[in-house]
């Protein structure tokens, strides 16, 4: 047992290595269950070199897991503590199987853990990240939080999180993704651990590609055909034909326009790079200028997008999307499982256009650009809070004992059922990736675009560059107030200056 | 008669003119009550549409199917989403009732203090009240919750109420001053003439007839408590303790929303509150014309 107060700070410091010590028998213990011979594949028995939708299918059902046995090793299942946790939960508007699997996580949870008490928050995503901010400075924060992708490294710079690494927790490095580890790493530390990761995909209606004389089973290769189908969509049509974003502080504004960005060898600073350093501005180069080119031609010169673009955030395509009014969109893997919801529970005349939604649906790989394909690699990861800024005594132990639970094989296969794909390399082997890929059509397809994410650069100023700066450069070449050159110069004007603290 | 023959057509062109004007401003009036009403109907009409009825394009003003689910969902104590809704609701009530009690009983006295009392450092007080005002509440909300951290209170709904009086009270002792001030002191002197000590000169006579400023005061105070998001969503974790601001977020995803439900549930929550100005709206409107007939 290990409960960190404020007290053991003032009085030595201790709370890494306390962390550390009691996690190293762990990480030894852990390391030495598995069999020799995966460790010829990284440990995990997965060959990341052979990523593919078939390679995916291929691997399901080959590995069971004991996630009691895999917890014990970590903390003993009969230990007794108290958690406080909060995380991004389901809502009123989240599909039932949302719901159901979240109550199960928690009954498997407390059997597994008897004698840990757990106070949780499920917060919005809307709501959490002012709240957690003040909590922090406030000394109030919980033990425990799941957070979007995004949202760790502002806590980490600011010395708000325990350091956390999958060691720690009774797991190795080689378990999660590299591109999912480098956006909990700060400073050359491991802050938190990947609970689930996420690649969007591009999604399209057969009906309206047939409609448009395009062929409705095949998506756009590249982006350059993107903007072609677009217009042709609306030629032919009169629908909108790309699902378009450009709204200033609105996370999925880049979580679109980037990928357009990265294939075309632009970038926020150097994060599509295999080494970025963070440090080079990319957002002024040739690249970017050509993604933004492309925006431009699609918004102004064609009107093949919605004319109300500039304020949409994603739902705001989706819903023109469901009523078949909207061609094509880059979206999550959860999309599916949205209609499929919506579908079950529609009734009367809604049953009937449910079901054409669901049918005309086709997900596709995200475009290519000529220097790469990209897509923004989203999800989200638990962290442990300081014990500094904690409301009360961080139990480590409980804390850990949650989180080798949660970022396990199984339940970061079973949490994110619906929605994303197992943060444990190991979920994909397991039978409930297997049953998943049965369940829910398309999700092979996001999957497979896992190799080819690209986290946000991993820096305190990531969120003012992604939900302001870029969204800007957006408006001002869309709207005409800037050139093309000029709206992409001034956004690396304005990274360079937050970057050197202007 | 000569003149009668004169006015006559004169008087018909007048009448027109006036009939025309009265036209126009019908016509404007109800063109403002379907700018003002639209958005209310709006989301009425979209509260009763099916999850697609409500994304159909065009969008349909009458829905083609009728469904009454969200209500049933949101008011049924038994259900999940019904229990929690219900409590949002509560909680809002109460806290806003509080708030609204609190402050007048704290307004009322503040208010007539600096209406008929000269202190040292009066004038000074007065405009300090206003003080906290001056800025957007937001830069208060990291203090306050230290603050409210100190005292033990986070995650409790006293902090809201507190709060929610630093807002309130200092235009509600504001408003009140003013109408205190249109309150002949005479009135008050007559009272205590006739043997009412000072408080039962307030109680009797300045009470009745500061009736209007009060309740303004009232409505003013329970409906800033009753739309108040950004404070109780940092003060509360719970989710017993949730308002209904806070509980309308529920109905937001990161990937989708429940716009019936969402309609639904803001038409409720609108509905104390229209139901409030309704009652009190005589008194509200003499409260807002009362300086006009004041000399």
């Amino acid at each position: 047992m290990a409960r960190v107060g404020r007290r053991d700070l003032f009085s030595g410091g201790i709370t890494r290595r306390t962390v550390l010590k009691s996690s190293a028998a762990a990480a030894l213990a852990a390391g030495a269950y598995r069999p020799l011979g995966t460790w010829a594949q990284g440990g995990t028995g997965i060959d990341l070199s052979q990523w593919s939708p078939d390679y995916v299918r291929s691997i399901a059902g080959t590995l069971e897991v004991d996630t009691a046995a895999e917890c014990a090793r970590v903390v003993p299942l009969d230990y007794t503590g108290r958690l406080t946790y909060w995380w991004v939960g389901p809502t009123e508007a989240s599909p039932q199987l949302d719901h159901e699997t979240d109550a199960q996580f928690w009954e498997a949870f407390s059997r597994t853990y008897p004698n840990i008490t757990i106070e949780r928050q499920n917060l919005g995503y809307n709501d959490m990240l002012n709240k957690l901010r003040t909590a922090a400075l406030g000394n109030a924060a919980p033990m425990v939080a799941r957070l979007p992708i995004l949202w760790g490294v502002e806590f980490a710079a600011k010395g708000q999180l325990s350091e956390l690494k999958p060691e720690d927790i009774g797991y190795g490095t080689d378990e999660y993704w590299p591109g999912a580890l480098k956006s909990v790493t700060w400073d050359g530390a491991g802050y938190g651990i990947p609970t689930n990761n996420e690649t969007m995909a591009f999604i399209w209606n057969a009906e309206i590609f047939k409609e448009a004389g395009l062929d409705p089973e095949t998506p756009p290769a590249t982006w350059d055909d993107v903007v072609a189908y677009s217009r042709q969509i609306k030629e032919k049509t009169g629908k909108n034909g790309y699902g378009l974003v450009a709204r200033p502080n609105a996370g999925n504004t880049p979580f679109r326009f980037m990928p357009q960005c990265w294939a075309y060898g632009g970038g926020a600073l150097d994060e599509a790079e295999a080494d970025p350093s963070y440090e080079e501005v990319y957002i002024g180069n040739d690249g970017t200028k050509a993604a933004l080119q492309l925006s431009y031609d699609m918004y102004v010169r064609d009107r093949s997008v919605p004319t109300s673009a500039l304020t949409n955030t994603q739902t705001e395509n989706q819903d023109p999307f469901i009523a078949g009014q909207l061609g094509m969109m880059i979206s999550h893997p959860s999309e599916y499982a949205f209609m499929i919801d919506r579908a079950n529970r529609a009734t009367g005349s809604d049953k009937a256009i449910a079901d054409a939604v669901v049918a005309n649906m086709r997900y596709g790989l995200i475009p290519q650009g000529p220097v790469r394909r990209a897509v923004v690699f989203g999800g989200s990861n638990v962290h442990m809070f300081h014990p500094d800024v904690v409301d009360g005594d961080l139990d480590v132990d409980a804390a850990r004992a949650l989180i080798t639970f949660m970022t396990g094989p199984e339940w970061s296969t079973r949490y994110n059922w619906s929605s994303s794909n197992p943060g444990n390399i190991r979920g994909f082997r397991t039978s409930w990736m297997k049953e998943r890929l049965d369940q829910i059509k398309f999700l092979d397809v996001t999957s497979s675009m896992l190799p080819s994410g690209i986290p946000f650069p991993v820096i305190p100023e990531s969120t003012e560059i992604m939900n302001i700066i870029i969204p800007d450069m957006l408006q001002n070449a869309l709207t005409e107030t800037m050139s093309i050159e000029d709206a992409a110069d001034d956004a690396a004007y304005r990274v360079q200056q937050l970057l050197d603290g202007i | 008669m000569s003149t009668a023959i004169a006015t006559v057509p004169t008087a018909g062109r007048r009448q027109t003119g006036a009939r025309g004007w009265t036209i126009t401003g019908w016509i404007f009036l109800v063109l403002l009550l379907l700018f003002a009403f639209l958005p209310m109907l709006w989301m009425l009409l979209t509260s009763v549409k099916t999850q697609f009825g409500a994304l159909q394009y065009p969008p349909a003003w009458i829905p083609t199917e009728v469904t009454f689910e969200q209500y049933h969902r949101l008011l049924s104590p038994t259900n999940d989403v019904g229990h929690e809704f219900l409590g949002y609701l509560w909680n809002s009530v109460w806290i806003s009732a509080a708030t609204t009690v609190l402050s007048v009983m704290i307004a009322v006295p503040a208010a007539y203090a600096f209406s008929r009392f000269r202190f040292p450092g009066r004038k000074w007080l007065f405009f300090s009240v206003l003080f906290r005002n001056m800025f957007p509440a937001v830069v208060f909300l990291m203090p306050l919750f230290v603050m409210m951290r100190f005292l033990g209170l986070v995650n409790t709904q006293a902090s809201l109420i507190l709060t929610y009086l630093t807002f309130g009270l200092p235009l509600s002792i504001w408003l009140l001053k003013g109408f205190y001030d249109n309150i002949p002191i005479q009135l008050e002197q007559a009272a205590r003439i006739d043997g009412a000590t000072r408080f039962q000169a307030f109680m009797l006579v300045v009470m009745p007839l500061s009736a209007p400023g009060i309740v303004a005061t009232a409505i003013y105070s329970f409906i800033t408590a009753w739309n108040e998001y950004v404070y109780a969503l940092t003060f509360l974790n719970d989710k017993s303790k949730l308002t209904l601001p806070v509980g309308l977020q529920r109905f937001f995803t990161e990937y989708a929303t429940n716009w019936p439900g969402l309609m639904a549930a803001s038409f409720i929550m609108s509905v104390p509150v229209v139901l409030m100005f309704l009652i009190l709206q005589k008194y509200f409107v003499r409260a807002l014309t009362e300086g006009a007939v004041k000399s």
